[in-house]
């Protein structure tokens, strides 16, 4: 693997650029930071059962991160790969949320039937938005997407029979996963489940990025008009790719209600959506594991300065993100990509 | 031999502007044509018409026998009638190897594959690595476009036409924004373009239409002038008075 610091690969690239017959075959193994992702699914599997050792009296909250790491990476697929700018994900997230809870109350207990149901209704409610919105580009695309997030969280609130409406939806008492692994007091089943479907997430959605259907929503993300030159309908890869987004959310819903055992109104509302984008913010878009890490500075930050110091923690929360941003524009993923160039680069010269 | 593409009675007005007026041509497997004429002939106009995208007036498209002028210009892509662009458009952030990997799998309508893996597409790889050796690539292939050079941008677009397996290949000024020293390249790219392929070049540099083109086709005022070898052009006074009255006025 080649340098990944900006400076080394402007070099590079400028030798590349040289128009000469001959040009330099140093550029050929050039590769973008992007391709350093195989060692990240092992590093959070690790670190995920690091912290179950670690934390074992933190793992309420360490499967609520866990369940938002899945949702903001639901995020990245359509902002980072498809260039999409939404507020709405929390309609796919709170729809999953609830009809995986609607179902578990009423008809179903096995968990993992139940995160299938919370990501097929998070697809659906996706596929028909998006066939609807998807045309439209910009700040009108977000204006849309707010809308249908606030038509979802309307509905719940209204269909109180189903739903609870304001007071939430509670009862749901899943199986034991797999028949043998008792969702106990403590969490620590709720944890591992929870670790295992982010990471096996993480397997498909880097799957997906990989492959031709990933491929073509990065040319629509750069440039829609020339993928209609090539022959491809930009619209129809956008909805796709939407869907799939939505099914990913619809199963962090779905995660959140099995290992919390209650579903709120505050699952689809306009402030999680927005939350979830300033998670990817802040951990890097556009390459799956800054949704993860990013989820967890931000949680992590969150709950420690709200016990702390509860009366300013927001003024830090505040500071924090205004850090992260201005000294690191591609997020906390992006400063690691840094420092690990900057550590080859030394290792070469030595 | 039958025709690829065939025009007739091409006509767009812009509310009372007529920019292209009952335009008739063709093209057959092999032709190598040049477009010709003055700024504001209507050149671009007659592109965008026959790629579909926007749509005429009055007349009629045809692309190997089937009428094609209510067709999207994405459908008309599928069938054969390729363009490259004016100004290269691509993926700044994309490699190289990634534009031509996107453009044979989108003709290969292979894009709706969610889980398989590109690199372990049956042929691509082959196919991509023939490309990047005939345009001359090979060397940049891991590249990101943005940090190109433009005149690799230029022989990219036409790999990338290329790559779509045309029948008919439209270039519109191939070579525009490359330094005239380095337009041999493009041209050198565009010989080994296969054979049987129908190519017509829009273009203002008389020196390259001279060196590829076997036939010439004049666009003045949004008409055809008149259309010839380019012996025929050349002494053809129509020709000399649109340009050179066109030059006067420039003066």
């Amino acid at each position: 693997m080649m340098s990944a610091t900006p400076s080394a690969a402007t070099s590079d690239r400028t030798d590349a650029a040289r128009m000469t017959a001959s040009s330099p075959p140093l550029a050929a193994p050039l590769k973008t930071p992007r391709d350093l992702g195989w060692i990240g699914v092992p590093v959070v599997a690790v670190a995920g059962l690091a912290a179950f050792w670690l934390f074992p009296s933190d793992l309420g909250l360490l499967t609520r991160i866990l369940a938002a790491a899945l949702y903001v990476l639901s995020l990245d697929l359509v902002l980072g790969y498809c260039g999409i700018a939404t507020l709405g994900q929390a309609a796919m997230f709170g729809t999953g949320a609830y009809v995986a809870g609607i179902a578990a109350v009423n008809w179903v207990a096995d968990p993992l039937a139940l995160l299938a149901i919370g990501g097929v209704a998070g697809g659906l409610i996706a596929l028909a938005t998006g066939a609807l919105i998807l045309h439209a580009r910009g700040l009108t695309l977000l204006m849309l997407t707010v809308a249908v997030t606030q038509i979802v969280q309307e509905v719940a609130n209204k269909a109180r029979d189903w739903t609870g409406g304001s007071d939430g939806l509670s009862g749901i008492d899943p199986n034991p996963v797999f028949g043998a692994f008792r969702f106990d007091m403590v969490g620590r089943t709720s944890y591992l489940f929870a670790l295992a479907v982010l990471v096996v997430a993480l397997l498909v959605a880097r799957r997906i990025v990989r492959s031709p259907f990933g491929l073509a929503c990065r040319g629509v993300k750069e440039d829609p008009l020339r993928v209609s030159a090539l022959g491809g309908s930009p619209k129809a890869y956008l909805v796709a790719m939407y869907a799939v987004a939505g099914v990913f959310a619809g199963v962090a819903g779905a995660l959140t209600a099995v290992t919390s055992g209650i579903v709120g109104l505050d699952s689809a509302s306009f402030s999680w959506s927005a939350e979830a984008l300033v998670m990817l913010v802040l951990g890097g878009t556009g390459r799956l594991y800054g949704a993860v890490i990013g989820t967890v500075a931000f949680m992590a930050v969150h709950h420690i300065l709200a016990a702390t110091d509860p009366f300013h923690w927001m003024l830090f929360i505040g500071l924090f993100l205004m850090g992260v941003v201005l000294f690191l524009p591609g997020g906390i993923l992006s400063g690691f990509e840094r420092l690990a160039g900057l550590l080859r680069r030394k290792g070469d010269k030595a | 031999m039958s025709a690829l593409l065939e025009v007739e009675g091409l006509s767009k007005n812009f509310g009372g502007l007529q920019v292209s007026s009952d335009i008739t041509m063709s093209l057959h497997p092999g032709d190598r044509c040049a477009l010709i004429g003055p700024n504001g002939a209507g050149k671009t106009t007659f592109v965008n018409l026959v790629t579909g995208v926007i749509p005429p007036t009055a007349g009629t498209i045809r692309l190997a026998g089937q009428d094609v002028t209510k067709l999207s210009s994405a459908e008309r892509v599928r069938r054969g009638l390729i363009r490259s662009f004016q100004v290269a458009r691509l993926f700044k952030s994309m490699t190289v190897r990634e534009h031509l990997e996107l453009a044979v799998l989108q003709r290969d309508a292979k894009t709706f594959r969610l889980f398989a893996s590109v690199s372990g597409t049956p042929g691509l790889a082959d196919e991509v690595a023939g490309l990047l050796d005939t345009m001359g690539l090979g060397a940049v292939a891991a590249t990101p476009v943005g940090s190109l050079a433009y005149g690799q941008q230029r022989l990219l677009e036409i790999a990338l036409a290329l790559a779509m397996k045309p029948k008919v290949l439209i270039l519109d000024e191939p070579a525009a924004g490359v330094p005239h020293s380095e337009s041999q390249r493009i041209l050198d790219a565009i010989d080994r373009l296969p054979k049987d392929l129908a190519v017509l070049m829009i273009e203002h540099d008389m020196d390259l239409v001279f060196r590829f083109a076997r036939t010439i086709v004049v666009l003045a005022q949004g008409r055809l002038l008149c259309s010839g070898t380019a012996k025929e052009i050349v002494a053809d006074p129509r020709v000399r008075e649109v340009y050179l009255g066109s030059r006067a006025h420039a003066h």
